[in-house]
């Protein structure tokens, strides 16, 4: 089997995370919604001890994390929650930036369509969006400010300690879609400013289908969003839906291990990185996104000359890369954050993205420097 | 530091400083000295240390807690007995 390098679009399932599902699905199946015996007391009991793992990687508070399916839903939520209370306060302005994963873009062009004025942020060809764009197009009646952590194609941590300086003072809601970047990049999430945060298990570990909207609440009061989803009233009535116990309770054993394990995990990240940097160094590649920002996992280059897809077919049998995300990559949709970035459609074209993880096995680097070597020898 | 080491820690301190009663301080400092008996059963350790953190007497009631009350802690304390 070829060596999984494609760890920003799933990554795989911590054993003692795995082994939570296998235990909250065959033996502790209780729901939690029926605390009226042990079965029930003891899923209500993993669900809120989760609750207080996933909130605490990024320093909220329990009641401020609502489960979801995933970073996709809470995005939706975020977003499209927010069209009553635009309505009603006749703030229709939304500004996003041009390298957002498409569950925010679609979101926000569903909103222009229904009559909501939007601004996109262009990005800069380091990979990270423009704040001085962004403090351009804002208004005093931007209602929302939707900006990602950490870039899905390029690895690359946006800068919102900027924006949090920029909106301190301001009433535009501010969200943050940290699906690639929660539990790996610490620090800028805990800003209290960031009123509402899309996260998801599935980046850090846990499987596939949880997640989580952190609402950070505000003089006690949630940001003004009304649930997509009736019947249940569950999640303080924002996500109605029996809780999948054995995810969540997979989620916050994610979490608690993302911070508990964060250094340890960080420097096999950056070991593996060294050898990646020293193979690229052979060859004829160009990095998308700038280094000094780019998270210790992931790398996007392109190759000239060679085609994304005849890289990843040569490749195939050592490791196992994509040349985009994960989500537009079925739709073979050249990259909508490089060419934000303003790199050519040859360099599109050519791009690859590898990202690994604490749990990288180690890769034949001289099978790949041959395959690599040898298409370049090809096309010339 | 390891899960047991806290969980001591962490009863002591709310017994001497918070509002955990004897009652249900006692056992805890039992499972938190006794890893050999309870190590096969972290998740319910770590449930309980969580707990202890977040003691709180006037606990919220309802669909969702946002702190632990005596009854969370002794029916934590009754699964690790039972070995749950």
């Amino acid at each position: 089997m070829p060596v999984y390098l494609d760890c920003n679009a799933t990554t795989p399932v911590e054993p003692s995370v795995a082994a939570l599902v296998t235990r909250f699905t065959q033996q502790d199946f209780g729901n939690a919604a029926s605390p009226i015996h042990d079965y029930g007391l003891f899923a209500r009991a993993a669900v809120e001890h989760a609750r207080n793992l996933v909130g605490k990687v990024v320093e909220a508070r329990p009641d401020e994390v609502i489960f979801t399916s995933g970073a996709t839903e809470s995005n939706n939520m975020a977003i499209l929650g927010l069209i009553e209370h635009a309505h009603k306060t006749k703030r229709r302005h939304v500004i996003t930036s041009a390298i957002e994963h498409k569950a925010v873009l679609e979101p926000v062009e569903y909103l222009e369509r229904h009559g909501f004025e939007v601004d996109i942020v262009r990005a800069n060809s380091d990979g990270r969006f423009s704040v001085e764009h962004l403090a351009q197009v804002l208004r005093p009646d931007t209602l929302l400010v939707s900006t990602m952590h950490v870039n899905n194609e390029t690895g690359v941590l946006q800068p919102l300690d900027e924006v949090e300086q920029l909106l301190t003072g301001h009433d535009a809601l501010w969200h943050v879609d940290a699906a690639q970047g929660y539990g790996k990049e610490l620090e800028q999430l805990k800003s209290k400013r960031i009123n509402m945060l899309a996260l998801s298990g599935h980046k850090i570990f846990a499987p596939k289908g949880i997640g989580a909207l952190i609402l950070r609440k505000q003089d006690g009061h949630f940001p003004p969003l009304q649930p997509l989803m009736f019947g249940g009233g569950q999640e303080q009535g924002l996500r109605a839906g029996t809780l999948p116990v054995q995810l969540i309770a997979a989620f916050g054993e994610a979490a608690k291990l993302a911070l508990r394990m964060h250094a340890e995990r960080e420097e096999k990240c950056i070991a593996f990185r060294k050898k990646v940097l020293a193979l690229l160094s052979t060859l004829d590649v160009e990095q998308n996104g700038a280094e000094r920002w780019t998270l210790p996992h992931s790398i996007n280059i392109s190759l000239p000359g060679i085609a994304s897809d005849q890289a990843i077919r040569a490749l195939k049998n050592v490791i196992a890369i994509s040349s985009t995300s994960a989500c537009t990559s079925h739709t073979q949709t050249p990259s909508h954050v490089l060419a934000a970035m303003g790199r050519s459609p040859a360099q599109v074209e050519s791009s690859l993205r590898l990202s690994w993880c604490h749990m990288t096995p180690e890769v034949d680097w001289d099978a790949v420097a041959t395959i690599l070597h040898n298409l370049h020898k090809t096309k010339t | 530091m390891d899960v047991f080491k806290r969980l001591e820690e962490t009863v002591n301190k709310q017994f001497d400083h918070g509002d955990l009663p004897k009652w249900l301080a006692d056992p805890a400092l039992e499972v938190a000295r006794s890893p050999q008996l309870y190590q096969d059963n972290e998740y319910l350790v770590e449930l309980l240390l969580q707990q202890v953190e977040e003691y709180d007497v006037y606990a919220e009631a309802g669909c969702c807690k946002w702190a632990y009350d005596h009854e969370d802690v002794a029916r934590t304390l009754r699964w690790l007995k039972e070995g749950k």
